[in-house]
């Protein structure tokens, strides 16, 4: 078959490479065209956002957190970080006659912070809540099938103990994500802990992470998933006052889309949102219950309807 | 902009406009800032030059950004090619923001159709797009029709991680970049925005990434700072920024930006206004 130079010109690598192995290029993103802003509104409005379970940050956060950009959780040590992670985890799987995604999560756990029994009683409660909200023959059909054992079945655990197991998890992810065309959420927990042991070289340090930032937002707009990042707290001096401030440094600050910083302000937990390209700067309360990441003062079983 | 006399101004415009004749190309369009970062600019971006924003996490560029593209696609009537390396684009923001401009639904679609996106996450794709666009391919990207801004958010994103160490190809990425922008900035007329993160000097000032080669590339640099002390929190919406090169105006001149004009339909019944809506 005869091709001429134009033909061949307008063509990119990668189509090149789909046709010789016969396997279908990735549908979704292509790196080479232009999107309108239009098209990409259109596109922002299908894929949707996970709720939080907690309706004041939802609604700071216009929806919930958004699928296809990064967010980064930060926060000292206990107030609740790894808690949000896993009520996460569950709630992007609230089934789609419900208002959810239906969607599967990878958890990267780095920390050894996964538990199993909080899972197991978030999933629990968000099981319980929904059966009590089922109202139409189609709600409680899919009831049949949201349990305990699917919403197990549906988190894929990692544990990487150091900086160069993170990183190659992350090589291998794309052909993952590409065999389970399902996955709509990735949760690293947290990103700080491998990069702040044996790592002295503070330049190598930042490179590598720049390097992971934009390895991580890459795969968040090919494949459309939503990627929470936690990330801990340092002390920072200035002008002989002390200030807690994420760790990592400035630049890795401007790795994530939406920032989020936890913290204890007297006895009230308090989430921040500091850094969204939507939503200015606000601050609300949230608690921990034995339920799982709840708004503040919230009773343990409500009735409201989320949809 | 405050001018010596009359007569000097004059001059000065009798010059360009002689030397415009001679090179057949008008250089003093630019594409106004709606907001006090005129001001600093000297009456807006001007087309034929790099401008560079640079800030730490959370300062604000993408927001002047998303303001410059839709200020060009709503107000000027032009299209916008956006290069997003952060993923940090959100279309339903610049809704928002034409909805501040104008309620009339078919007028903001239109808008959102004249700004052309591409999202790109590496630096090698990032050079190889600015050559196509640089090459003939400005056009065919913006789907015919005329380009007035190019804005890349952010180009330091993509290229610090390959500077330093024992790589040496991420500064000639870096300078081949900058070399197609300048080109395409100065062939098609376009006004180029680019953003860049900050790192603290010696003495712990705050400046712009990517080093000295960085440095000569942009014509005009703004240094965008949260005026605030608290690093975190329900800080307020006002932005401080800092002209730090500029071959127009003094250096170091410092303005008050408040991030929430653009949206500023939600507040007009508030009566809080911080700064005069410019007209364009």
């Amino acid at each position: 078959m005869f091709l001429t130079l134009p033909s061949i010109l307008e063509k990119w690598p990668c189509q090149w490479s789909s046709g010789a192995s016969g396997r279908r290029a990735s549908p979704s993103f292509n790196a080479g065209e232009a999107v309108t802003a239009l098209e990409l509104l259109q596109r922002e409005r299908e894929c949707g956002s996970i709720t939080t379970f907690s309706s004041q940050l939802d609604h700071a956060l216009k929806g919930g957190l958004p699928v296809g950009k990064v967010t980064e959780i930060c926060g000292a040590p206990g107030v609740g970080k790894t808690h949000l992670c896993l009520q996460l985890s569950v709630d992007i799987q609230i089934p789609r006659s419900f208002g959810g995604l239906e969607a599967q999560v990878i958890f990267m756990d780095t920390e050894g912070s996964f538990v199993l029994q909080r899972v197991v009683d978030i999933a629990a409660a968000v099981v319980r809540h929904f059966s009590l909200l089922a109202v139409d023959g189609e709600q409680k059909d899919t009831m049949q099938t949201f349990n305990m054992e699917s919403i197990l079945s549906n988190i894929f655990l990692v544990r990487c103990h150091d900086y160069v197991e993170l990183q190659a998890e992350l090589l291998l992810l794309p052909d993952f994500l590409r065999d389970k065309p399902r996955v709509r959420l990735l949760v690293i927990d947290s990103v700080a802990f491998p990069f702040r042991q044996h790592l002295d070289d503070l330049s190598q340090r930042t490179r590598l992470l720049q390097g992971l930032a934009q390895q991580v937002i890459s795969m968040a707009t090919r494949h459309n998933i939503a990627v929470v990042i936690t990330n801990q707290m340092t002390t920072r001096l200035q002008d002989s006052q002390s200030h807690l401030v994420p760790a990592l440094g400035e630049i890795w600050g401007h790795a994530s889309t939406t920032r989020i910083i936890l913290q204890w302000e007297g006895s009230q937990q308090v989430a921040a949102i500091v850094k969204s390209p939507c939503c200015i700067d606000t601050a609300i309360q949230y608690q921990i219950t034995s339920e799982g990441f709840r708004d503040a003062n919230q009773p343990e079983i409500t009735l409201t309807n989320r949809r | 902009m405050e001018v010596c006399c009359a007569a000097c101004s004059l001059l000065t415009s009798k010059q360009w406009r002689t030397l415009s004749h001679l090179t057949s190309k008008k250089l003093l369009r630019n594409v106004p800032f709606p907001t006090s970062l005129d001001k600093l600019l000297d009456s807006g971006l001007y087309t034929g030059e790099v401008t560079e924003l640079s800030g730490g996490p959370g300062s604000g560029k993408s927001q002047v950004c998303f303001g410059v593209a839709v200020h060009v696609s709503h107000q000027l009537k032009q299209r916008v090619i956006y290069i997003d390396t952060t993923g940090g684009l959100t279309a339903s923001r610049l809704l928002e923001m034409l909805q501040s401009e104008t309620s009339d639904r078919d007028e903001q679609m239109e808008a959102l159709q004249r700004i052309h996106v591409f999202r790109l996450f590496d630096a090698y794709s990032l050079r190889d797009r600015l050559s196509t666009l640089r090459s003939g391919g400005l056009l065919q990207a913006s789907g015919g029709g005329s380009v007035k801004a190019v804005i890349v958010d952010s180009v330091s994103a993509v290229i610090s991680p390959l500077l330093g160490g024992k790589q040496n190809e991420g500064m000639s990425l870096m300078i081949q970049a900058a070399l197609a922008l300048k080109t395409m900035a100065k062939d098609f007329g376009v006004a180029v925005l680019v953003t860049n993160h900050v790192t603290r000097g010696g003495r712990g000032e705050v400046q712009p990434g990517l080093g000295a080669s960085w440095s000569h590339i942009p014509r005009s640099r703004i240094l965008l700072e949260r005026t605030d002390r608290a690093p975190s929190g329900c800080s307020s919406t006002l932005r401080s920024a800092t002209l730090i090169k500029s071959s127009r105006q003094p250096c170091l001149i410092k303005e008050e930006l408040d991030l929430q004009w653009w949206s500023r339909s939600e507040r007009r019944s508030s009566g809080k206004r911080k700064r005069d809506e410019a007209d364009s």
